[in-house]
């Protein structure tokens, strides 16, 4: 695959990351329908989907040497952000491994990967990584594996342990979250992580999701849509630095408003790992700024429906009511109540 | 919203059948009455207190064993866990942080969520971690808390988290600083 | 994926060694330890599949099965001992793992019997490796020790029993501390056994892991009437429900087809299941609402199932 990657724009301070056109037109809009319930909404993860965004196992992006340097740095300003329990090893070098061959066969421009038994070579051009380690062993590298292999790819991800008919969540790599912490949650069983979302209890979702995962194969993977929003294109919006970023929702206006208030969404992955049978949960995220949304036509009309008609708790979880109106008078304009097509894709091949 | 569903479920405590021994602990200075369904025909039953007879010197109530304090309990509890052999089960009774810290000690000692019973008595007041700075505040009665560390003012949220044994602690006035709600006693 | 024999080793009169190689890629996934692969294997009027577990470990370049032929066999086995020969291709499945190492656990107890050792065989290069604590206790008939022997390494946790006479199986179980997990693999009654033992002393259910061996092999024939797929069959004596689903080329759920991972339960609209799995709970069984397809049977003459 050949992309194009930006030089490092920030998402932090500044905020000078924007999206080329084909960005806007691969972004991987999470509405099919004019209204937006919880559901297990889980599809086979396959190469290809309604965006280009789907077409790698693990998606590489204009944005990534941005996202890769806004990851070091929050990684600095706080290296609880990746932690791993030490009986997840397996698991970290079953990471590293699906993780190089993905990236090596998706994109043989960015990366390479030689392999002679442990023996292996793996190339980062982007990055300027040039490495021979010996898979396996731990001290030929110079950070744990699962720690190495995540801070070259884009997106969030943690570490599933099965064991006793649940799902627990023994580590991660967390630095593009939409606020949770995983200083707190590392350790949590799937219910326990899952504890704040509102509604989704009660409609059992999260037990068929769970006896859906524990069933979850080797081969083949699987993925949904997950979205929020968030003010200016910020990755690291924590608990952790909620002081820093709390007050910029109170700054919105109806001026600034499209520039401002972007639209957050998580391409989510689940992948079985071969060794130790453990969940690699994979959180990709994707930030677009209202204005460069509304460029695409399908999408600005119904998002304007799903915000107008959501449901209140679900508006009060996402952190939306300060903004809720300000954002649906922003985008009224553009809906001229036309029937869109279901599925999620733009249906326009140029803005 | 709803309770969240990470937030602990207690219930009377049961002696289970199956356990070879049975080590009942608390960090009160007896067990309360209400809290066991104590079946007499199980035999092998040890009950442990937190409770002085003078500083730094604990009692000698009868029918139980006394510790000085609750780290004193704790200590000799991991020591007792390493040495048992299988069969053993575990209950504990008392303040939610007490009880999380013995699952914590039982759980690094390698038994299973079948073997440790937890019910909370007596006071409900919480552990809370502030996300923001990594510190636990202990003893928490309201439902706002002022950091001791950082100096945050801290929403104690019902999120909870076991490895932790704390309820988590988020900014409540980071998006208009200074705007706090009325602070109440819900954790008496 | 298609796999070529790429060598065949008797290890006696009923057993043999096969190790596998990738046909098309390189290299084949690694399997944890407790992995298993299903083999597809052709029959003269059938095809059978067979689960067998990896004793290769992690390998990547081959997998090593070993194969019993079980005397009763329905055929599967059967055709690997006489008809199978190296340079053949066979159809297999990517690995499954329901019976994995605990590995937050502190010590591990392995507890088999016969042909139960192979799942520990793959457990033995992960247990060491990271350095676990762990004994192993293998049972097998007198005259068979030579062949199991060989096997195994020659470490002080590991001890070869010629009987189950040498293995006091209650002093054993008796004496582990509260960190211990056991993991049981082997014919159903010695896993009884070993359970009902463990059981007795106070050996709590999350921490026994067992891998059955030897399901149910058949039963009485019934019919099954498929009310959605509109579709009537007959389960033969020798076949399983899920064998005759797919026999008319249907494509019901499934994975493991040893009645574990629940995959292939299907809702029981009439007639009453007759449970060989170890999936449903004792309340889900006693409803008589599902089936697990690959393991179960009828105790009606007739099952309706919504599929």
């Amino acid at each position: 695959m050949n992309i194009s990657l930006k030089p490092a724009e920030t998402f932090r301070g500044d905020f000078s990351a924007r999206n080329s056109d084909a960005a806007i037109l691969r972004f991987p809009f999470p509405f099919p329908e004019d209204v937006y319930m919880y559901g297990v909404n889980i599809e086979p993860h396959v190469r290809g989907g309604p965006t280009a965004a789907y077409d790698a196992v693990f998606d590489i992006d204009e944005h990534y040497l941005g996202e890769c340097e806004d990851r070091a740095l929050t990684l600095i300003d706080d290296p609880a952000r990746c932690q791993v329990l030490p009986h997840m090893i397996e698991a970290e070098w079953d990471t590293l491994e699906l993780l190089m061959e993905s990236l090596a066969t998706d994109y043989p421009d960015l990366f390479n990967l030689t392999k002679n038994r442990t023996a292996w070579r793996w190339q980062n051009r982007p990055l300027g990584i040039d490495h021979s380690f010996i898979f396996g062993a731990a001290q030929s590298l110079p950070c744990p594996p699962f720690e190495y292999i995540t801070r070259q790819v884009q997106g969030d991800f943690t570490l599933q342990d099965q064991r006793d008919n649940n799902l627990y969540m023994d580590g991660g790599m967390v630095t593009s979250q939409a606020d949770w912490s995983l200083n707190f949650d590392l350790g949590m069983s799937f219910h326990e992580w899952h504890g704040p979302v509102p509604v989704a209890h009660e409609l059992g979702v999260f037990d068929r999701a769970l006896a859906y995962l524990l069933r979850l194969q080797y081969g083949k993977p699987v993925r949904r849509l997950n979205w929020t929003l968030t003010v200016n294109p910020r990755l690291d919006t924590s608990p952790e630095n909620y002081p820093l970023w709390g007050p910029d929702k109170a700054t919105v206006t109806p001026e600034d408003i499209g520039e401002k208030m972007c639209l957050r969404v998580e391409l989510q992955t689940l992948t079985r790992l071969p060794r130790s049978n453990a969940i690699l949960f994979g959180i990709r995220g994707y930030l677009i700024r209202l204005e460069e949304l509304v460029r695409v036509k399908k999408y600005a009309k119904r998002m304007h429906r799903v915000l107008r008609d959501l449901h209140p708790d679900i508006v009060e979880y996402k952190g939306m009511p300060r903004y809720r109106q300000m954002i649906i008078d922003y985008l009224a304009p553009f809906d001229d109540g036309e029937i869109l097509s279901s599925g999620t894709a733009p249906d326009q091949t140029r803005l | 919203m709803g309770l969240n569903k990470s937030r602990p479920i207690y219930q009377k405590l049961q002696l289970d059948p199956q356990g070879r021994a049975h080590l009942i602990v608390t960090d009160l200075d007896a067990l309360p009455e209400d809290v066991i369904e104590a079946d007499l025909a199980l035999s092998n039953i040890e009950s442990w207190v937190v409770a002085r007879a003078a500083p730094g010197i604990a009692a000698s109530p009868p029918g139980s064993r006394a510790f000085r304090s609750v780290a004193d309990l704790l200590s000799h509890l991991a020591h007792h866990l390493a040495r048992e052999p299988v069969g053993l089960r575990l209950y504990a009774a008392g303040t939610e942080a007490f009880l999380w810290d013995v699952a914590n000690i039982a759980r690094a000692a390698g038994l299973s969520q079948d073997e440790v019973f937890l019910t909370q008595a007596g006071s409900l007041r919480r552990r809370v971690y502030c996300t923001h700075c990594k510190s636990i505040n202990e003893d928490v009665t309201t439902n706002i808390a002022t950091c001791r560390a950082c100096g945050a003012h801290l929403f104690v949220r019902d999120h909870f988290s076991r490895r932790l044994a704390a309820f988590m602690g988020v900014m409540v006035d980071a998006e208009m600083p200074g705007e706090i709600p009325a602070i109440e006693v819900i954790y008496p | 994926m298609k796999a070529r024999i790429e060598n065949i080793e008797p290890l006696s009169a009923t057993i043999k060694r096969f190790t596998l190689a990738p046909e098309a890629a390189k290299l084949f996934p690694a399997g944890a330890a407790g992995a298993f692969i299903l083999l597809e294997i052709p029959g003269p009027s059938r095809v059978w599949k067979n689960a067998y577990s990896l004793i290769s470990g992690g390998r990547r370049e081959t997998y090593e099965i070993i194969v019993r032929r079980v005397a009763h066999s329905r055929g599967g086995s059967a055709w690997l001992h006489d008809h199978a020969a190296p340079g053949q291709l066979l159809e297999i499945s990517e690995p499954a793992n329901l019976f994995p190492i605990a590995r937050a656990a502190q010590n591990h107890l392995l507890l088999s019997a016969g042909i139960g050792i192979t799942p520990f065989l793959s457990y033995l290069p992960v247990l060491q490796a990271h350095n676990l604590g762990f004994e192993l206790h293998h049972c097998c008939k007198q005259d068979e020790q030579e062949i199991f022997r060989p096997l195994l390494p020659n470490l002080p946790n590991v001890t070869l029993h010629g009987s189950r006479n040498s293995l006091d199986l209650t002093a054993l179980l008796s004496a582990q501390k509260l960190n211990t997990h056991l993991y049981v693999c082997g014919p159903e009654a010695f896993m009884d056994g070993v359970i009902a033992a463990a059981k007795k002393i106070g050996w709590p259910d999350a921490k026994i892991h067992e891998e059955s061996f030897g399901g149910a092999t058949g039963g009485a024939p019934f019919r099954v009437n498929l009310a959605r797929s509109g579709v009537a069959l007959e389960v033969a004596s020798d076949q399983t429900l899920l064998e005759a689903l797919e026999s008319a080329g249907l494509q019901p759920p499934r994975m493991c087809r040893g009645g574990a991972c629940g995959v292939c339960e299907l809702p029981v609209l009439e007639g009453v299941p007759d449970h060989h799995d170890h999936f449903l709970t004792a309340a889900a069984r006693a409803a008589g609402k599902s089936i697990m397809t690959c393991v179960s049977r009828a105790k009606t003459p007739e099952l309706v199932l919504d599929f």
